[in-house]
């Protein structure tokens, strides 16, 4: 049953998406069929997809950890931002060997996002304001900030344009691949969500989050405290998405730009979504929406279908499973 | 003298997209329903009146299908929220990626070239005025409704309490359903105003933000329409000084900020009480 209306809902979303295609004078059999040679047409291709997968992937485990918690994480994006911006800095003006400066480079980048999902938490577990409006507005923030200071008072000398110095060579991930721009980053986020479906499914901590979010008046009875682990729960979201944002300056771009993220944040709410907020789910969820990520362009370039195709899918992707029941959530103060 | 009235008037131009939406953003959550799509519905009525206007050269004509675009976006979300009972959060991200996506797409399919429209037949700055003037007719109107009017009660009766509003015998499914659409209407005719009154273009993003900036306008003025509309034209004056105060060095990034972090201090409660409806972003018990 369960598969069935998987697979009712995939057609729909195809059938629509081919629609689109259709309308902007396109064939939509040419429109896919690019697309899949895009994504998966060789192994640069298929290399560049699991780049971006990776790229989903973080936030999309942020995004479901705080949902698990009962928590409306809407703010991964503003948190990757903060995150890269924060790995960028530290990157660029860090000269030291691989071993020691990758860590602290995406350390760093773990630190910033997790500053700014825990300022979510806090104003949602010390003064009960919505989560929801907090990171709306820090997602503006964030980019504003980052503009700011790289444009600003931290600008590096001889760079043009809203963009940190480069990192130095030691501190680039290692690839996976060689000449492809697929690094070690998908290894580290696959240990994550095996990882996170541990502590869920075995730790007392992933009891007391999930508890939390499925049913919040009898956590409290139970002993659980409710604000620290809004706080908690938010400010490790928030790391995950700024780790996440920290291998995209340290493993494909190899310095932090403000335009360094297409709205994974955001995308990432279809990818946890559609991975039903179960970490190993959402692994190949991010991998299907990496195809659609970067295999657009090639759709756009070989059959002339705009590559906006793609937001429509993911946009719709979100509203027709926003019915799946995330979480009790009890009226919080906005 | 001059410069004041300058200031004035560019404050109003500013404000009065943010005036739109922030009255679709209180009529929508004195009802119940938390409507983070605002920003999407802005950009539907932004881009189909220009779509309108294009293909039948009358902006009228375009002002009204953008009102029907932004109704559109927000009555999906209505009736997502009344029967289907879906997440109003993560229904309202969706519409908001939809209507973005859609207005890029549509630029691609109608014009030609992404990113940006051509020009298309505008109200200029007469229509314009009568935009400004209507927004403001709007907050007046639409504060005496709720404040005075048996649909404001019941408005008000289903963004605090719909199991009593129920058990008096109203249906907040359809109350509900209805002040999406009327909010939708809203937040489209202030698409429209940015993209055939202040310009005679659509191009991508350009909402940036508004849709959320409204939403802390809603926050600022306490749920209702006349403070929720002088939140608007405080933030409309913040980014008509913008312009000069980065001529005297401070930075516009700042500025720019400052609506979204003076909402993050309001949600702290440091100043003053503010309470939202109580069930507002709740949704219905089958």
């Amino acid at each position: 049953m369960r598969l069935r209306n998987g697979i009712l809902f995939a057609a729909t979303i195809a059938a629509l998406a081919a629609a689109a295609m259709a309308i902007a004078g396109a064939n939509p059999l040419a429109g896919f069929a690019a697309l899949a040679r895009g994504a998966l047409g060789g192994e640069r291709q298929l290399s560049e997809t699991l780049v971006q997968t990776t790229a989903l992937l973080f936030p999309a485990l942020a995004v479901a950890f705080a949902f698990r918690a009962g928590l409306f994480n809407i703010g991964a994006e503003g948190q990757l931002i903060v995150g890269g911006l924060f790995a960028g800095l530290v990157g660029a003006s860090l000269l030291a060997p691989g071993w020691i400066a990758i860590p602290i480079v995406l350390g760093a980048g773990a630190l910033g996002g997790g500053l700014w999902g825990g300022i979510a938490g806090l104003l949602r577990a010390r003064f009960g304001g919505s989560e929801v409006i907090a990171t709306l507005m820090l997602n503006v923030v964030a980019s504003l900030l980052a503009n700011y200071l790289i444009v600003g008072p931290l600008r590096a000398p001889g760079v043009e344009g809203a963009e940190t110095a480069p990192l130095p060579l030691s501190s680039w991930l290692p690839p996976l691949l060689p000449n492809t721009r697929l690094t070690i980053a998908l290894v580290l986020a696959l240990a994550l969500a095996a990882l996170l479906r541990y502590v869920f499914a075995r730790t007392v901590f992933g009891f007391e989050l999930r508890a939390a979010g499925e049913a919040p008046r009898a956590a409290a009875r139970a002993g659980i405290n409710l604000t620290r682990t809004a706080l908690v729960a938010m400010t490790i979201s928030g790391a995950i998405a700024g780790f996440g944002g920290a291998t995209l300056v340290a493993g494909v771009f190899h310095r932090f730009n403000v335009e360094l993220s297409p709205g994974y944040g955001f995308i990432a709410i279809a990818v946890a979504l559609v991975g039903r907020l179960d970490p190993l789910a959402i692994v190949f969820a991010a991998f299907a929406f990496g195809i659609l990520q970067s295999g657009s362009l090639t759709m756009q370039a070989l059959a002339h279908v705009p590559k906006d195709v793609v937001a429509i899918v993911e946009g719709l992707t979100i509203l027709g499973l926003s019915a799946r029941q995330l979480a009790r959530r009890e009226p919080a103060a906005v | 003298m001059h410069e004041i009235a300058g200031f004035l008037e560019l404050t109003l131009i500013k404000a009065t997209p943010l005036i739109f939406a922030a009255l679709a953003g209180v009529i929508c959550e004195r009802s119940g329903i938390l409507n983070i799509a605002l920003e999407g519905a802005l950009a539907a009525g932004a881009f189909t009146g220009v779509a309108v206007s294009s293909t039948t050269g009358s902006p009228l004509a375009g002002a009204f299908a953008g009102i029907v675009a932004g109704a559109l976006i927000c009555g999906t979300l209505g009736i997502a929220a009344t029967r289907f009972r879906v997440d109003q959060i993560v229904a309202g991200t969706g519409l908001n990626v939809l209507a973005l996506g859609g207005a890029a797409y549509g630029i691609v399919v109608l014009f030609g070239t992404p990113g940006v429209t051509s020009e298309v037949h505008a109200f200029g700055a007469g229509g314009e005025a009568t935009l400004v003037a209507i927004a403001l007719v709007a907050t007046l109107g639409l504060q005496f409704a709720i404040d005075r009017t048996p649909w404001g009660l019941h408005l008000r009766a289903c963004g605090e309490n719909p199991k009593a509003a129920t058990s008096a015998g109203l249906d907040p499914r359809r109350i509900r359903l209805v002040a999406t659409l009327i909010g939708g209407m809203l937040a489209g005719l202030g698409g429209v105003f940015l993209s055939l009154g202040e310009l005679d273009l659509y191009s991508d993003g350009m909402t940036a933000g508004r849709g959320f900036i409204a939403l802390a306008a809603v926050i600022f003025g306490r749920w209702t329409p006349l403070g929720a509309c002088g939140a608007a034209i405080a933030f409309g004056a913040l980014s008509a000084l913008q312009f000069g105060l980065q001529r005297a060095g401070i930075p516009s990034e700042l500025m720019q900020a400052l609506p979204y972090v003076a909402a993050l201090v309001a949600l702290t409660g440091v100043l003053g009480r503010s309470r939202p409806p109580a069930a507002d972003g709740v949704a219905l018990d089958s």
